[in-house]
């Protein structure tokens, strides 16, 4: 759940890539929900034509998802963190940029991240129309790297467009039934019913010859003509090569394709364990632990737990160049050192650890350091206490753990709990006397802190933004010693300001995407 | 503060007054000086004296010594003044209350549930003497055996150091433990019996410094911002009286940063 400075900040970011009226309509999808196209139209006061646009613009850059209800007209809904992913888009290349070393390939992500979504010709005369050879070659290395990139998952095929939700449909109430999950929203069910399955999601673009799937049908259908019959097996094969060329020609100009942003989140989350892993336990557990992630990145990159054999580790664990000198005991040892569960399957160790575990211990450091700058070093002591226990403490016995005075421990965490990080409760331990239990409440003390965070990125930006536009007035005017030592001054600022967005952001994904 | 010398290593500590269990009602021996001194109480005093010494090292409170013995106006005031003047009572605080008046039969010593027990002098927390001891314990831990060690060796090595006069026991060196696992200054580990816990018993809790020499937590994102530890963030909007644009903590913060 988001908060109110959420929606906020995804329309500032909306409106310093967009524009003002592209926010406008984006605003108002985020705070009122789904709405139909004469709905929007009714509420921003703006001409129909104008908001159409607006929402191809938004459906675009994939921050805008139709489906239709029966007896009804599309349905517009916006997706918010589709959105805040746009101020990530940096990270991603990064990743790109450390994993392949074809340039490529990082191109081919860019345009997609620039454009939100294109077809393969698109992308083809995007990176052609900067050099002057327009060559098949370059057609042809395009496509392997775009089949690279959908192997890896980092690229995928765009969902349906306007996927229809009937009322009550029996495929849908079982998979939520099957899921455990509790009644669907609409919004949700408009989003699993517009999501591809994984074999759709990722078959790639393939060679000339059609992708790789469909290339393997015809191969089968052909053996199988071939197997029953002679007769007309020329015209058949000229049939299945008309049909490959059909498919390929599908794929090439009519296929959208779109940067995946569940594999970039699964990445950096991956890196947020591993550096949390290497600062907390070690270097040698940090390499242990990429190694595990990695191993197992075929399975499904949105759960937690991570599951690998010991082979699997080892062979990954070699990879990596602080790897080659660990030897199989040392693996053991950190991956104990790891807390990893371990199991035997069909005579293979394997060894599980959960990722949501570490994250959960970086965000309690992250709110312990935010206590301990605002409170003080008592606060943090105490407030640490009151997580580990997990259950409520009275003030006297909390002051006596912690080693706090008397008679300051109340006015602490009065402040606390004024501040909705603690949660007070009044027990009566005999008439007149009463006792003030203190607990935290993490799910709820999270969803505040977000929502400030979400806050101080806007703020952040705004700053940035107030940066730019006072550098670009110092660059306007005649250039002098002092205009030239306060341009200075205002590009270390905005260095400052920039790094520090980019270190709050990945502390927005700790809470809210990992 | 401080009334008890703290943990230097040139000063030594008085032993701390352990609390006493009750003695026999009558101890005073017959022709004794405490049998003396009670024979010159009035019919009150003694039955306010009883009552006192009955409640024993957990101490008197005025309040109730009044209701019990059905006292009006400052009579209560008078008796307590007169047994304090001939030393058969003391006022006690009670650590939990310090507002509440306390009395006490002479030869008792306060009960922990009054005095605080061995962190607590005259009702007051020992800062000073916590405050010695925490870098002790810590020093124990990082001189130990592979950078980790058990509640046993960190109290021996403090023993050791004779840096007090009195002994510091397992369960309050633990107390200490406790509080600077909670500051992020050590880690509470388990023992695997291998590598680093090489000699330690397998699942055994053990302490050990965190890594790289970090000592205490680290400054995290958000607190690190302005924004982070404003305290008018709720009252902050883009074109607000309190805005990012004119904020004077963020000018602060980056004028103190600029490089």
């Amino acid at each position: 759940m988001v908060g109110q400075q959420g929606l906020n900040l995804a329309v500032g970011i909306i409106t310093s890539h967009f524009g003002d009226v592209v926010a406008k309509v984006c605003s108002c999808l985020l705070r009122r929900g789904s709405l139909s196209l004469q709905e929007i139209v009714r509420d921003i006061g703006l001409p129909p034509a104008r908001v159409k646009n607006c929402l191809l613009v938004l459906v675009q850059h994939n921050c805008v998802q139709a489906y239709s209800v029966p007896r009804a007209v599309t349905q517009y809904m916006g997706l918010l963190d589709n959105i805040l992913h746009r101020m990530r888009f940096p990270k991603f290349l990064g990743i790109l940029a450390a994993e392949f070393d074809d340039p490529l390939c990082l191109a081919l992500v860019e345009g997609l991240l620039q454009h939100g979504r294109l077809t393969f010709e698109q992308l083809v005369m995007r990176a052609t129309s900067t050099k002057s050879e327009r060559t098949m070659a370059i057609r042809d290395s395009l496509r392997g790297s775009l089949d690279q990139l959908i192997r890896a998952h980092y690229v995928e095929r765009c969902p349906k467009p306007e996927p229809f939700i009937s009322a009550t449909s029996e495929d849908e109430t079982s998979t939520a039934r099957k899921r455990g999950s509790k009644l669907w929203t609409l919004e949700q069910k408009a989003l699993a019913a517009a999501a591809l399955l994984d074999a759709e999601r990722f078959s790639g673009i393939g060679d000339i010859n059609g992708d790789e799937s469909n290339s393997n049908q015809l191969e089968e259908k052909a053996k199988g003509i071939s197997a029953s019959t002679n007769i007309g097996e020329k015209r058949k094969h000229e049939e299945l090569e008309f049909d490959r060329e059909t498919q390929a020609a599908i794929n090439e100009n009519e296929v959208l394709w779109r940067a995946n942003f569940e594999k970039f989140i699964h990445c950096l989350k991956k890196k947020a364990c591993v550096t949390s892993v290497r600062t907390r336990l070690s270097l040698d557990a940090a390499v242990v632990l990429e190694a595990m992630i990695e191993s197992s990145n075929h399975k499904k990159a949105k759960e937690n737990l991570v599951t690998s054999s010991l082979d699997e580790i080892l062979e990954w664990v070699m990879k990596k160049p602080g790897g080659r000198l660990m030897t199989m005991q040392h693996v053991r040892t950190c991956l104990e050192e790891l807390k990893c569960k371990s199991s035997t399957e069909d005579t293979k160790a394997l060894y599980a650890i959960d990722l949501g575990e570490i994250v959960e211990e970086c965000r309690s450091e992250e709110v312990g350091s935010l206590v301990l700058q605002r409170y003080g070093k008592d606060a943090y002591r105490m407030f640490r206490l009151l997580v580990k226990r997990c259950r409520p403490v009275e003030t006297d016995n909390l002051a006596e753990i912690t080693f706090v005075k008397k008679k300051e421990a109340p006015g602490i965490l009065y402040k606390l709990w004024m501040d909705n990080y603690v949660h007070m409760e009044i027990a009566v331990a005999y008439p007149g006397e009463k006792r003030f239990l203190w607990k935290v409440n993490t799910s709820t003390l999270y969803e505040h802190i977000l929502n400030d965070m979400y806050h101080a990125a806007a703020n952040l930006s705004q700053r940035i933004a107030q940066n730019r536009e006072q550098q670009q007035e110092i660059a306007n005017q005649p250039a002098n010693d002092i205009q030239s030592k306060e341009y200075d001054r205002l590009k270390n600022t905005r260095i400052i300001l920039e790094t520090s967005l980019l270190r709050l952001d990945d502390t927005l994904m700790l809470f809210h995407d990992f | 503060m401080g009334r008890r010398p703290a943990g230097a290593l040139a000063a030594p500590m008085p032993s701390p007054k352990r609390p006493q269990r009750a003695p026999a009602l009558g101890t005073a021996a017959p022709g004794g000086p405490q049998e003396q001194r009670l024979a010159h109480l009035s019919e009150t005093e003694r039955k306010a004296y009883d009552a006192i010494w009955r409640k024993g090292d957990m101490g008197m409170w005025t309040a109730d010594l009044k209701a019990e013995m059905g006292l009006a106006g400052n009579m209560p005031t008078k008796i307590i003044n007169a047994l304090k003047g001939k030393g058969l009572i003391k006022d006690v605080v009670n650590y939990r209350n310090r507002g509440r008046k306390m009395v006490m039969a002479a030869e008792f010593e306060p009960n922990n549930e009054i005095s605080g027990g061995s962190w607590y002098v005259d009702g007051d927390l020992d800062v000073e003497f916590i405050s010695v001891l925490r870098p002790l314990c810590r020093r124990a831990v990082e001189n130990g055996p592979g950078g980790v060690a058990t509640l046993e060796s960190i109290a021996s090595s403090i023993r050791d150091s004779r840096a007090f006069k009195v002994d510091c026991s397992v369960q309050q060196i633990g107390e200490i433990m406790g509080a600077l696992v909670l500051d992020g200054e050590v880690l509470e580990v388990t023992s695997t019996g291998k590598g680093e816990f090489v000699g330690l018993p397998p699942g055994k809790k053990c302490y050990r410094c965190p890594r790289e020499g970090g000592g205490g937590p680290k400054m995290g994102a958000f607190g690190s911002i302005p924004c982070g530890v404003c305290p008018r963030i709720a009252e902050c909007t883009p074109d607000g009286v309190i805005s990012p644009k004119n904020c004077v903590y963020y000018d602060k913060w980056l004028s103190s940063l600029e490089f």
